[in-house]
């Protein structure tokens, strides 16, 4: 199947649902309902849906952060504390979320969802891209590879601990846009 | 309105007349403040009352209304003043007989006022009074011969009365009369009513004569559609199969998507009965003119035989083209053939192989389509587990795609659980809040797992809420949501014999069975309401066709008028109507036996009679605020929670005339139901009404199964009423001697015995 069959929309309150439902089948961690609620609440919050033959089947979701912000663990990272100081200069876009159904995953969704954030982030003039990813997500770690992201020397320790994932470490992806 | 003034003699009389015309300008308030001093002299003076009845309802003093008006009546029954005022009351009020009598009386008492004319004939549409509607509109042209809204109207009169050939002659006269003075904007109206008049020329039977009278007036016939499908059909039924042929081709090309040409050109062509190969010829042609029509595409599916090769390679492109694609509905539009269940497994075999061998090569959702359609089939087969094998996978591949949750809910529904079915059903809507229709579907499993305030709530959703409303029942009322009505009103009802059942368990004197049966008395009147509410709505559609009558007339659509009058005389066999009236019946019922039980044991009528009274003053206190906190009613509401009503029925004669009035309509409009039988029976059982109960069987038998399937609930029935008549102590022996030879005659199978007549009513 040619991209075409691939279109964006943006999330709503009205397909929070669909969003959610994407998230808890694709990735093994938990977003707490504040989070979702927020996705659509507050500005500095970007996110998109992916659907295929008019089918909703992927979702990404970024916020501007200021890197020299700690983000010792996955919790602080879905926190509304990241963003509530408003008084701090944005320097990059951080993902949150990515994932695409595994039955149309390599299909270019999760490219089209990644096209969209980079362009959304240079719109906003901030031209860093930062995220973390499990240790053992080799599949996940490949492909951010391939995308252009370099990763960072520092593991961060325990990221996942919380959230109960054996080898809970993270490591750190960036890319300049 | 009121035109000529009758003469005044006296003061008060001429007030009045003041008042009368300050009343047509609409100054009501002036009206009423003359006609105050006029009935401060004169207590009774005739003209003043009615014309203060009628300035109090313009005034929004309803309840005071009728009163000024009945005493007016019987101050001056035969004053027709008074007469057209009290019509003009209760045309307001809806009351379209007592209307019709009174407007009647106006002209019988000497009224010159020509308009009264016109006003009586629409209450005499109304009310269906075709004889005098003749008369009346016959006089009222004479008085305005110069509309030819007048003409058509005296023809519709004619019709109603079933009077063709005076319906036609009228139509003529106007149309020679008016022949030479149509200009461009009245040939619309023109045309209508030449087109009325084949039609009615149709219904004679005289089919040569309509077709002769479309053809010669085919130039100034505007609706072409109409024209041309009248034609076809004339041409068809005078044997004129090659000319209606050509007919019907000309049709198809102005919409290759109606099934129906297809079919009426085969049968002007013959091929009807050919054989499958013939026919096939036939529709591959007709297919190459039109690739993009469905029809001719599906209707050879319907000819051909299961195990004709060419049913599954057909079927198998037909199908196989819909799941590539991602049409949903391609199992629903493959359905109708599953009433051949060798056709059905056909259709699953396609799809089976298409499953299992093709299905990688197509994108993911080929996938999930085809799972959506197998649970379906299993499904519609009912083979539960294997369905819902079907849609776990879907929705394991694909869990954002709602249609599959819709059809989760319903697999699981089938198996009987409502609870689980309804919390699937809120899954799916939670994907997409906006989606009306799955915020319905989630609305009507809440309802079926009982829990029915949660739904108003989810549907309220949807629905225009004032400001003053905690939810949409106000806005689903006046959008006349039947549905919604009478499923919120089902779910009470079991409700209610939910709670029954609970108390008989807990022990009738308990302190605990007490409060349930005060939620059950709180359930009772909510169904009672929800159902009446129906009721309601109906009455609204009744009352909506008195507008028709003048406009149509006016506007010069008089073949849908009188499709409209068909559909009007056939309401209350709506299906969802019916199913309403079971309900609310049904619990009727139950407030009958309750009153009678209480009738005929005097101990148990104290009893109940002082518990009755303690019962409404603990629902004030605690279960009743508790309920309606859940039901949330509009603020403006009189009997919220249905108690009102439901101690109105507790007196038998408002019971039984409610009753009565529900199956003599049925009986006269929805005549084709067993329901509607089975309510007459028991109703004049009940009331000892044994000839009309034989009747009522009579019908079951005749109407409902005229292919003599003799069931077994008649046959009951049957017995039941023999006996009833038999037990009956009082019954008059002539009127035993009339049920039981009209009981022979005709279920004759009774004169050999009791057991005779259930072996042969085993159905
Ligand atoms: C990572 C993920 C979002 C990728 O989405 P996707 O829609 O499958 O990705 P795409 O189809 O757009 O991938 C496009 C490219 O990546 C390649 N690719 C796909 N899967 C890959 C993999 N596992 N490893 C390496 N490359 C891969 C494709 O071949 C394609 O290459 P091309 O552009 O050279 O043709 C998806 O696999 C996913 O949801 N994984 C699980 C959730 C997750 O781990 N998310 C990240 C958490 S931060």
């Amino acid at each position: 199947m040619t991209r075409s069959t691939v279109a964006l929309d943006d999330v709503t309150v009205n397909n929070l649902g669909t969003f959610k439902i994407i998230n808890e089948v694709c990735l093994p961690t938990t977003y707490p309902d504040s989070w979702y609620e927020n996705s659509v609440k507050l500005p500095s919050e970007v996110s998109q849906l992916a659907f295929y033959s008019e089918l909703p089947v992927g979702a990404i979701q970024g916020k501007l952060i200021n890197l020299s912000h700690k983000i010792p663990s996955f919790e602080v990272a879905t926190s509304i504390l990241m963003n509530t100081k408003l008084k701090i200069v944005h320097d990059a876009l951080y993902i949150e979320s990515l994932a695409v159904l595994p039955a149309y995953r390599g299909k270019g969704v999760g490219s089209k969802l990644l096209e969209w954030i980079i362009e959304q982030t240079k719109e906003r003039f901030v031209h860093e891209i930062a995220l973390h990813v499990h240790v053992d997500n080799k599949e996940a770690i490949e492909w951010y590879k391939k995308k252009g992201f370099q990763q960072q020397e520092e593991v961060v320790k325990d990221y996942y601990k919380q959230q109960e994932l054996p080898n809970p470490d993270a490591y750190i992806f960036k890319m300049t846009v | 309105m009121v035109a000529r003034k009758p003469i005044f003699a006296h003061k008060e009389d001429a007030n009045a007349r003041e008042a009368l015309t300050l009343y047509e300008a609409k100054q009501y308030k002036k009206a009423l403040k003359l006609v105050d001093q006029n009935l401060k002299k004169n207590l009774s003076h005739a003209e003043s009352l009615a014309l203060k009845g009628c300035c109090n309802y313009q005034l929004g003093h309803k309840s005071e209304a009728e009163n000024y008006i009945l005493r007016a009546l019987k101050n001056g029954s035969t004053n027709y003043l008074v007469n057209h005022l009290a019509g003009i009351y209760y045309r307001n009020v809806e009351n379209y007989p007592e209307a019709a009598i009174w407007y009647k009386a106006a002209v019988d008492n000497g009224s010159h006022n020509t308009p009264i004319l016109r006003d009586l004939a629409l209450l005499q549409l109304q009310t269906r009074d075709y004889k005098n509607l003749r008369e009346c509109r016959q006089k009222y042209l004479e008085s305005q011969p110069g509309f030819r809204a007048n003409w058509t109207a005296l023809a519709v009169s004619h019709h109603l009365n079933k009077d063709f050939d005076a319906a036609v002659s009228t139509l003529d006269k106007i149309e020679g009369i008016i022949k030479e003075h149509l200009q461009e904007q009245d040939m619309y109206e023109h045309s209508e009513c030449v087109l009325y008049k084949i039609s009615i020329i149709f219904e004679t039977g005289n089919v040569a004569r309509a077709l002769e009278e479309l053809e010669a007036k085919s130039d100034e016939i505007r609706d072409r559609l109409s024209f041309l499908e009248m034609k076809a059909n004339f041409l068809l039924l005078l044997g004129k199969q090659k000319e209606a042929s050509l007919i019907y081709r000309q049709l198809l090309q102005r919409n290759p998507d109606q099934a129906s040409y297809y079919q009426s050109l085969e049968i002007a062509l013959g091929t009807s009965n050919e054989a499958p190969e013939i026919r096939l010829k036939l529709y591959d042609k007709l297919s190459s003119f039109y690739p993009r029509a469905d029809p001719p595409k599906i209707l050879p599916l319907s000819f051909l035989p299961a195990s004709h090769p060419e049913f599954k390679k057909r079927a198998a492109d037909y199908v196989l083209t819909q799941l590539k694609r991602g049409v949903p509905a391609a199992f629903v539009n493959i359905k109708p053939f599953y009433n051949d269940h060798h056709k059905a497994s056909v259709i699953l075999s396609i799809v089976q192989e298409f499953f299992e061998n093709e299905i990688n090569n197509f994108p993911p959702p080929v996938f999930v389509w085809a799972n959506y359609f197998l649970a379906q089939h299993y499904l519609y087969v009912n083979q539960l587990d294997k369905a819902l094998c079907y849609i776990d996978t879907a929705l394991e591949h694909t869990p954002t795609l709602v249609e599959l949750y819709i059809l989760k809910a319903r697999i699981v529904k089938h198996s009987g659980d409502f609870i689980e079915a309804s919390h699937i059903m809120q899954k799916g809507r939670s994907l997409d809040l906006q989606d009306r229709f799955i915020n319905s579907k989630a609305t009507k499993y809440l309802f079926r797992a009982n829990k029915v305030e949660e739904a108003i709530d989810c549907v309220s959703l949807f629905t225009k809420n004032d400001d003053d409303a905690a939810n949409g029942l106000g806005d689903l009322q006046v959008m006349q949501s039947n549905w919604t009505l009478v499923e919120s009103a089902e779910g009470y009802s079991r409700l209610y014999y939910e709670q029954c059942a609970l108390a008989k368990q807990e022990g009738i004197e308990s302190e605990k069975s007490t409060e349930t049966m005060d939620l059950a008395e709180i359930y009772l009147g909510l169904a009672l309401k929800r159902f009446m509410s129906v009721l309601k709505v109906f009455q609204v559609y009744e009352n909506d066709q008195f507008d028709y009558h003048s406009y149509c007339m006016r506007v010069g659509t008089t073949r849908d008028y009188i499709e409209m009058v068909k559909w009007e005389d056939k309401l209350h066999s709506t299906p969802i109507y019916v199913r309403a009236i079971r309900g609310f019946t049904k619990l009727l019922q139950e407030v009958r036996v309750e009153l009678l039980n209480s009738e005929t044991d005097e101990t148990v009528s104290k009893e109940k009679k002082k518990r009755n009274v303690k019962k409404i003053k603990q629902i004030n206190v605690k279960k009743k605020n508790e309920v309606m906190a859940r039901v949330q009613p509009s603020p403006k509401d009189e009997d919220p929670l249905g108690q009102k009503a439901l101690n109105e029925f507790r007196e038998a004669n408002k019971l039984l005339s409610q009753l009565e009035s529900l199956v003599k309509q049925l009986s006269l409009e929805a005549a084709n139901y067993l329901f509607t039988w089975d309510l007459a029976y028991d109703f004049y059982k009940h009331e000892k009404k044994y000839v009309l109960a034989l009747q009522a069987l009579r019908s079951w038998s005749k109407i409902v199964d005229p292919q003599n399937k003799k069931l077994r609930v008649v046959g009951n029935r049957v017995l039941d009423l023999q006996s009833a008549v038999e037990q009956d102590g009082s019954v008059n022996v002539a009127i035993a001697k009339v049920v039981q030879k009209g009981l022979e005659s005709a279920f004759p199978e009774l004169s050999e015995g009791q057991e005779n007549l259930l072996s042969v009513y085993s159905h």
